[in-house]
């Protein structure tokens, strides 16, 4: 460790959560962006409610229970990790990971099916913005398994050790991936 | 490991399914306007049940606030100044 690395290891506020909190706060922008297009465009033109209702709402609701599970287990495995219970927290990780894999499976079936019937992305302007917003939150939902499976490596090697404070930066990105989806489950599949 | 802790976080996890339940089930038994109103309130209390919860804003600095709210802010405003143009239709003349 360098002198300023050993300065910065004493201040009350790591800058990685710092460079975490600004990075999430660029997203914002982006999907609320996207969001309030959406809400305007909605509110403002007839017939979104027909296409909607092609949207397979079951695989959705399933989809919202699994991300907000892997919500409670990230945060359990930054708890584990913080107290020392590597081994505990790789398996909340591990659990992370494999609720995130199968979030993008039931994604990709969903698409599959939505695709065979005709509705792609050019199909109408309610098309694009679902396959927009659904497919930008699928690429934020893929980084953060990358960024897990990699966090789950070192949990299992003990390298995590040193760094504990990694899972709760990863948990932060992870936690807002999950309101993301809060708000478009209800705007694509309950409105 | 802290079981109070993990207690905690099951209960707010608990906290969210029955949120989603309640969601599902005004959207089916509630006239629509109503309905909107509700599970859009309801999202916004699972967004912040997860951000103090999950996130640990509730413990964080004030500066940590300001850093989610300030960009939620201008998302706001742009959600406003749309409103007119293509809700509404109102046009220069």
């Amino acid at each position: 460790m360098n002198s300023q690395a050993a300065a910065m290891s004493g201040v009350e506020t790591p800058v990685g959560k710092n460079g975490t909190w600004w990075f999430l706060a660029s997203e914002i922008p982006i999907f609320g962006g996207l969001i309030a297009a959406y809400i305007v465009m909605r509110l403002g033109s007839a017939g979104w409610s027909d296409a909607s209702s092609h949207l397979n709402f079951n695989i959705a609701l399933t989809n919202t229970f699994l991300l907000l599970t892997s919500s409670m287990t990230i945060v359990m495995a930054h708890a584990a990790v913080q107290n020392s219970a590597l081994k505990r927290g790789a398996n909340f990780l591990g659990l992370t990971i494999l609720l995130g894999l199968g979030f993008l499976g039931m994604k990709a079936f969903e698409y599959g099916t939505e695709i065979s019937h005709g509705f792609l992305p050019s199909s109408g302007i309610f098309w694009s913005f679902y396959y927009g917003m659904t497919g930008l939150h699928a690429l934020h939902v893929l980084a953060g398994i990358v960024v897990n499976v990699v966090l789950w490596s070192q949990a299992v090697k003990g390298s995590l050790a040193r760094h504990p404070h990694r899972v709760e930066l990863a948990g932060l990105y992870w936690h807002l991936v999950d309101i993301i989806w809060i708000f478009l489950f209800p705007l694509l599949y309950l409105a | 490991m802290n079981n109070a802790q993990e207690r905690h976080y099951l209960i707010i996890w608990l906290w969210l399914v029955v949120l989603v339940g309640i969601s599902v089930a005004a959207a089916s038994a509630l006239p629509k306007i109503q309905a909107l109103v509700l599970i859009f309130s309801i999202a916004i209390v699972k967004a912040l049940l997860v951000a103090r919860n999950y996130m640990h804003l509730k413990n964080e600095k004030p500066i940590y606030y300001a850093m989610a709210l300030v960009p939620l802010a201008f998302v706001i405003i742009l959600l406003l100044g749309l409103f007119p143009d293509f809700v509404y239709h109102v046009t220069k003349p």
